[in-house]
């Protein structure tokens, strides 16, 4: 286990405030920020290069702050990856090994599994001027990865990779952390990655936590506009609450004169009538409905008419602009290319949609 | 502008050949094997090494120092480093036999090593000319090496002494060699801060710039020249050198 405690950091014109952060053994944690929010500056004072404010960092139940770096256990990719230029790759992996002063026997098979994942056998009398991007990044996570650290530092792992070779290594990186199950701390800003790879994620912005929990949590439920915002969320509507019926355990929630409804049992007490709250739902989490097919029970009580305004076409799946007749209310809808080509959708084409009440999320 | 670049070369060129204009005379040859003329290339060479020697000692952890720190006051040392650059060496020289004539200055000379008009003030008004160009080179050289470098390294376990002679040496090796020909050269050459601490005895503190000078001034043109010619011929040896370092490494 990993504890990161009020962490506070001033360094130049950056401020981070009582940063907390713990992440399971072996597990696979994102700190999530905008670009220039101090993530770096976050993994290099874990590190132990900066000097925080206060904080306390343990990994396990040692307590590391005050330890220089090279006794913390604490293995770090940076974005620029800082593979040694004069070292042949078989060195770069083995630098770690040989200034830690450890046994080679023991990781020796540790190390030529390592390498066997990364697909890298046939680099390992190379330069790292000779290296494309992809076998760069596959390098680095392996010498990180050779001296077993405690914990891993990650920044920004997938940045400045072509697509196709983007994917691979998100997928080594799942691979890997499915075999060696190495702790992960990982800073990004990117979503993609850390739905790929994530179970836990700290959504941290203008030097503060926003929100913690575990991936589907954060991406469903953001806890406040800010961090629906930062998430970019598209469908985020001002609403009030209309009813509360207990029979059916729903509350009623207006927006522009459409009703909306949500189970009661996600937010307890929390949630008054005549109150105004934030309604949000994610792209992907609207349903197009193909006509004269039959509609789940969960999906029965939002649904809502009206007319598609436009669609683009974003590679991997279609982004539909639709607006409700009552209400004149605009939704993003992002959908499958399958799925689209399917519907037979096309522009001011009248059609019904249908959100599911566990995918709407009330921001109090 | 190439013209201008050919222009150039040719006016060093021709001032370079014209000293050939006296060379081979029966003088040339005395002046070459005197047994004074044989020191003072010694005592170049000595002193100029030993200047270096000293400039890279301190100077080498002030410019990793402010190559990678921030403190406070960096910004007036960095400032400081140019002080020899851009006063006159004469006047570098005569602050030394001020200073030395103040009561701590005596307690060194006296308690100590005497500097004025002695070999070791060849060295310490060397070492003042240089030590602040050194140190710049030198930090030029680190600057060029990521930081991160090192981050890396030390998070795989490397101790700051480990870390800099795995990886920061390694990679700015070449820089920091050409930074030390460099300083020596300038050593080598230098004349107003060794004349005004050290003066010009031959035979005992006449380096070889001193030892041009003093020729001219007894009009022994013969001696100017051979010693001229050697200078040159060393220096561009250390250009040379420089060139050769200066290459970018490639790890193939």
């Amino acid at each position: 286990m990993i504890r990161i405690e009020g962490l506070t950091i001033l360094f130049e014109s950056f401020k981070i405030m009582n940063l907390n952060i713990q992440i399971e053994e072996g597990g696979f944690h994102f700190l999530l920020g905008p670009t220039g929010s101090g993530k770096t500056l976050i993994l290099e004072s874990i590190m132990g290069l900066h000097k925080p404010k206060r904080g306390r960092i343990w990994i396990g139940d040692k307590e590391v702050q005050g330890l220089p770096p090279e006794r913390r256990g604490i293995s770090y990719v940076p974005q620029d990856l800082a593979l040694f230029p004069h070292l042949k790759v078989r060195e770069n992996i083995l630098f770690g090994i040989r200034a830690r002063d450890l046994d080679m026997k023991i990781y020796e098979e540790y190390v030529y599994a390592l390498v066997e994942v990364m697909k890298i056998g046939h680099l390992l009398d190379r330069y790292p001027a000779h290296l494309s991007g992809g076998e760069k990044k596959r390098v680095a996570l392996l010498r990180a990865l050779a001296p077993k650290p405690k914990l891993l530092l990650l920044d920004e792992p997938l940045s400045g990779l072509d697509p196709s070779i983007k994917v691979d290594i998100q997928h080594l990186l799942k691979n890997l952390h499915a075999s060696f199950h190495p702790t992960t701390l990982c800073v990004t800003h990117d979503f993609e990655e850390v739905y790929f790879l994530g179970d836990g994620i700290t959504i941290f912005i203008d030097g503060k936590v926003e929100q913690v929990g575990r991936r589907d949590d954060v991406f469903l439920r953001p806890n406040s506009e800010k961090v629906a915002q930062f998430l970019g969320a598209k469908n985020l509507y001002r609403a009030k609450v209309l009813k509360n019926e207990p029979s059916s355990q729903r509350l009623i929630l207006g927006v522009n004169g459409l009703q909306f409804s949500i189970p009661m049992s996600l937010y307890q007490d929390r949630i008054e009538v005549g109150k105004e709250v934030d309604l949000f739902i994610r792209p992907e989490e609207v349903m197009i409905l193909r006509d004269g097919k039959l509609v789940k029970d969960s999906l029965k009580q939002n649904i809502f008419e009206g007319k598609i305004l436009d669609i683009s076409n974003r590679e991997r799946y279609y982004t539909i602009y639709f607006q409700t007749t009552e209400g004149k209310i605009l939704f993003e809808i992002s959908i499958p290319n399958y799925a689209f080509r399917n519907l037979n959708l096309s522009i001011r084409k009248m059609v019904r949609i249908a959100l599911r009440e566990e995918s709407l999320w009330v921001m109090v | 502008m190439i013209g201008a670049a050919v222009g150039i070369f040719i006016f060093y060129l021709g001032l370079i050949l014209s000293l050939f204009y006296f060379v081979g005379g029966k003088g040339f040859w005395e002046a070459l094997s005197h047994p004074n003329t044989l020191f003072s290339i010694r005592l170049s060479l000595v002193g100029a090494t030993l200047a270096t020697f000293f400039a890279v000692i301190i100077g080498l952890p002030s410019a990793y120092a402010l190559s990678r720190f921030k403190f406070v006051g960096k910004g007036i040392l960095d400032t400081f480093l140019e002080i020899p650059m851009i006063i006159s060496p004469v006047a570098l020289g005569a602050a030394f036999l001020v200073f030395f004539n103040t009561p701590l200055g005596e307690l060194i000379q006296t308690k100590g090593i005497y500097f004025v008009f002695e070999v070791p003030g060849i060295i310490l008004a060397q070492f003042a000319t240089i030590a602040g160009l050194t140190t710049r080179l030198m930090k030029a050289s680190l600057d060029e090496i990521s930081p991160r470098y090192e981050a890396v390294a030390r998070s795989l376990g490397s101790s700051p002494w480990q870390t800099f002679y795995r990886v920061t040496l390694p990679l700015s090796f070449r820089g920091l060699l050409a930074s030390v020909i460099l300083s020596w050269a300038k050593a080598f050459g230098e004349f107003g801060a060794t004349v005004t601490l050290a003066g010009a005895m031959p035979g005992k503190t006449e380096t070889m710039p001193i030892a041009i000078f003093t020729s001219l001034a007894s009009a022994n043109i013969d001696k100017a020249i051979v010693l001229i010619l050697i200078l040159v011929a060393f220096g561009l040896l250390v250009l040379y050198s420089v060139r050769l370092t200066g290459k970018r490494v490639r790890y193939d």
